[in-house]
């Protein structure tokens, strides 16, 4: 009988001797994570990187047919009717682009509550918020890509916004419209930032990100650092906690074949730049918040000004936002930590009911 | 056109009697598959020594015993009074032709009823062998009201070509074992019964999952692994029994789901099909997840979110495999005897001829305006709504009223070739009454 082990065995130790495998499965054994009754908030880093990974691979796929330009319509139309499996591909790409947004969102207001953005993973806060920023603009930019008229529209609407910002208007007419309206130009320009400027910056973002998580591990949350480390517990990442986060991951896919199959994701009338916007236009779910607001800013201070008004306190919550961890660092009154949790509280039911509104205004 | 209708805005009566029924297998099949884990775990932890199992296993009875002895009888309820209302014809037809069958099952739902409260109740007050047998008396009652349902749920698909003969006249009542034991009948007997034992392990989860990982890590382990088999007679078996269980659906009902398979790769395959496949994926998920939550290492630490996520997943396969098994019924609520808008297929032709809403209480002094109101309302809201589900106003938006009457047209010849013929029923009533339902529809969209 032909024995196997010694092929096995130098084949093992000639792959270790270039890559040092085996240190890398000490680092992953030796790594742990805490458990405690807040532990299923630690699952949502890593959904959102599975969502990505969905995003990366369903991209690529709608990269073989897609074509930008005067195209770009019936490219998408020919993806969805005659490609094989192309209507679910496309389907999955836009499903898990509005979960990885959500998913995202549940993570950066898990670590928020947990104070996790205190030294010294400050780094982590800031490339996290980074990383929803850019989640958002690929988010933007990809409604434009099928030039369906609902995307023409919401892409105007969208664009009109940044342009009473003085100086503004001219960068976008140039840079990203390619023109005064949206049109094929924008579409090639769009395509670019969404599949190739995007992705550059994206992914050193992910890897920075992962190597801060890694470099200082899971954070605890205030109540489990109060206790004494004798109490605390933790279970190895590898094997424990990835098998239960590859659960999640398969419960995630689940839902988003569900989603994808049963509610394909549509491919309205052809863009007509002529034509009036169809009624009840409105952006995708994570900008709705903003939209409402602009909209209830707009109906105490009417035009330019109420724009410039939103569009400043917009930027001023982001900038707080942002100085979060130095707003309320290690070794901050306590006080202050409460305060910035009922901050973090009142910013979760705000964006919760503006985005409501915002469909009810819709 | 005989019953008062029920207008659901945005959902639909026929989605919210899914909504209902869907929540109702989901814990029906737990009182079953249930009733076989209980006596069954019962006697394992006697055979083993373990009281410490036999203390799980009654605060576990607790939950089953409210889960299903008030949810499970709660939804059963909201059941009859869903299809009452928005399937009256066909809930009229149920009662009149399974009066017997609705009695026997009611006499072993009080058997199960009462037994499952003596099995909670009486721990520790009757001996062991007692106990256990209070269980199996609660698991074979249990599993007899399955037997008998099965028999009128399977009879809706596959009601016999004898019986549809013999409806509406004496012989249908000898027809009676006839039309219970339809061709459908045994494969789905094993279909549900596999399920019964799968949603066992899926709602045991929860209580296992409750125990205290710091006290109970090592029972947690056992118990985990022992409930978790209980998954994989029906991840095995299934593929089979839904093989012998379409075989047996008529051609023209297997047509949906085969029709979708062979062009699912374009997109165009029907939501039968879609349905059938997250079913697939659903259930492999449930085992997958199952497995990776409770593997040995991690049991002690299995938590509620994590059988909660394992519960999620069997819902999406349970409720994705009974909406697509009321999708191969289409365009029928009986098969062959009665279309999905309560119409039955002997009626149609009269209807044509002398009108739909001739005999209706509902249309006499009616304007022709509200008499093609009326038409929507006693054709169309049994599976549309105006602007929610399914919604009309929004699918003839881009017609206009030659495209509705052409519409309305095929809808009423209901010919071979029809397109829709394969899930819509025909359009019956007279010129006058379709030419009314058209206005009526062309004003959804003015």
């Amino acid at each position: 009988m032909l024995r196997l082990q010694p092929y096995v065995q130098s084949i093992a130790e000639w792959t270790d001797e270039r890559l040092s495998l085996r240190r890398l499965m000490a680092y992953a054994r030796a790594k742990q994570v805490p458990h405690h009754r807040h532990t299923f908030w630690y699952y949502w880093g890593g959904t959102s990187l599975f969502l990505f990974l969905v995003q990366a691979v369903t991209g690529v796929l709608l990269l073989v047919y897609y074509r930008p330009g005067p195209e770009a319509y019936d490219s998408v139309r020919h993806i969805t009717n005659e490609v094989q499996f192309g209507w679910l591909m496309r389907s999955i790409h836009a499903w898990s682009a509005t979960l990885l947004l959500a998913a995202v969102l549940v993570h950066m207001f898990s670590v928020f509550f947990m104070k996790a953005y205190r030294r010294p993973r400050e780094f982590g806060w800031w490339t996290g918020l980074l990383l929803l920023g850019v989640g958002m603009v690929f988010g933007f930019s990809g409604y434009l890509l099928p030039m369906d008229e609902l995307a023409l529209c919401a892409t105007r609407v969208g664009l009109s916004l940044p342009e009473i910002v003085p100086g503004v208007s001219k960068l976008l007419t140039v840079v990203v419209r390619g023109g005064t309206d949206v049109g094929v130009a924008t579409v090639q320009r769009f395509f670019v930032l969404h599949a190739v400027i995007l992705p550059a910056v994206f992914l050193p973002l992910v890897a920075a990100h992962l190597f801060l998580v890694q470099k200082h591990g899971n954070a605890l949350p205030p109540s489990e650092e109060a206790k004494p480390e004798a109490e605390r517990r933790t279970v190895p990442f590898v094997p424990h906690f990835m098998m239960r986060d590859m659960a999640a991951w398969v419960v995630v896919f689940t839902v988003l074949s569900m989603l994808a199959a049963l509610h394909p994701w549509k491919l309205g009338p052809q863009a007509d730049p002529l034509a009036a916007a169809p009624p009840g236009i409105h952006p995708e779910w994570y900008f709705m918040s903003q939209f409402a607001a602009l909209k209830l800013i707009g109906m105490v201070l009417p035009g330019t000004l109420g724009e410039v008004v939103g569009l400043g306190l917009f930027g001023l919550g982001m900038l707080v936002w942002g100085l979060v961890p130095l707003l309320d660092p290690e070794g901050a009154p306590l006080s202050r930590g409460r305060w910035m949790t009922r901050f973090g509280v009142a910013a979760v039911g705000g964006l919760t009911l503006l985005t409501l509104l915002g469909y009810w205004l819709a | 056109m005989n019953y008062p209708v029920w207008d659901v805005p945005i959902l639909g009566s026929s989605l919210v009697i899914a909504i209902v029924a869907i929540m109702h297998v989901f814990i029906s099949h737990f009182a079953v598959g249930g009733g076989f884990f209980l006596p069954l775990m019962e006697r394992a932890a006697l055979r083993r020594g373990r009281r410490d199992w036999l203390a799980v296993l009654r605060s576990h009875s607790k939950f089953f015993l409210v889960v299903t002895g008030v949810f499970g009888t709660v939804t059963g309820v909201g059941i009859w009074f869903a299809i009452g209302l928005g399937s009256s014809p066909a809930t009229s037809t149920l009662i009149h032709y399974w009066v017997f069958g609705w009695g026997m099952e009611w006499c072993v739902f009080v058997v199960e009823l009462a037994t499952i409260a003596a099995y909670y109740y009486l721990w520790d007050r009757v001996s062991d062998a007692t106990h256990v047998k209070l269980g199996w008396l609660y698991a074979v009652s249990s599993w007899l009201t399955l037997l008998i349902i099965n028999g009128i749920l399977t009879f809706m698909l596959t009601p016999t070509d004898a019986w549809v003969e013999a409806a509406g006249k004496p012989e249908a009542t000898f027809l009676f074992w006839h039309a219970f034991f339809n061709p459908t009948y045994f494969p789905s007997l094993v279909i549900r019964t596999l399920i019964c034992g799968s949603m066992a392990a899926v709602w045991a989860f929860v209580t296992v999952a409750r125990l205290d990982s710091a006290q109970h890590g090592d029972l947690k382990r056992e118990l985990a692994a022992w409930t978790r088999q209980w998954l994989l007679p029906a991840f095995i078996l299934l593929p089979l029994a839904v093989v012998w269980y379409v075989l047996e659906v008529p051609g023209a009902q297997r047509e949906i789901l085969f029709r979708g398979v062979a062009t699912a790769a374009q997109g165009q395959f029907t939501v039968a099909t879609r349905m059938v496949m997250i079913t697939m994926l659903a259930s492999m998920a449930t085992v997958v997840t199952a497995f990776l939550f409770t593997d040995r290492r991690n049991a002690p630490d299995f938590s509620l979110h994590g059988a909660l996520a394992v519960a999620l997943l069997a819902f999406i396969a349970f409720g994705t495999s009974e909406a697509a098994r009321e999708m191969l019924r289409k365009p029928y609520v009986i098969g062959g005897y009665m279309y999905s808008n309560g119409v039955r297929v002997s009626d149609v032709e009269q209807y044509n001829q002398r009108g739909y809403l001739t005999s209706s209480f509902l249309a006499a002094g009616a304007s022709p305006a509200e008499r093609g109101e009326l038409m929507f309302q006693g054709q169309c809201l049994s599976c549309h709504t105006l602007d929610g589900y399914r919604p009309v106003r929004r699918l003839l938006a881009a017609r206009n009223r030659e495209a509705i009457d052409n519409l309305l047209k095929v809808l009423h010849e209901h010919k071979p070739d029809s397109p829709y013929r394969a899930y819509m029923p025909p359009l019956v009533g007279t010129d006058e009454e379709i030419a009314a339902l058209r206005d009526y529809l062309v004003g959804l969209n003015p």
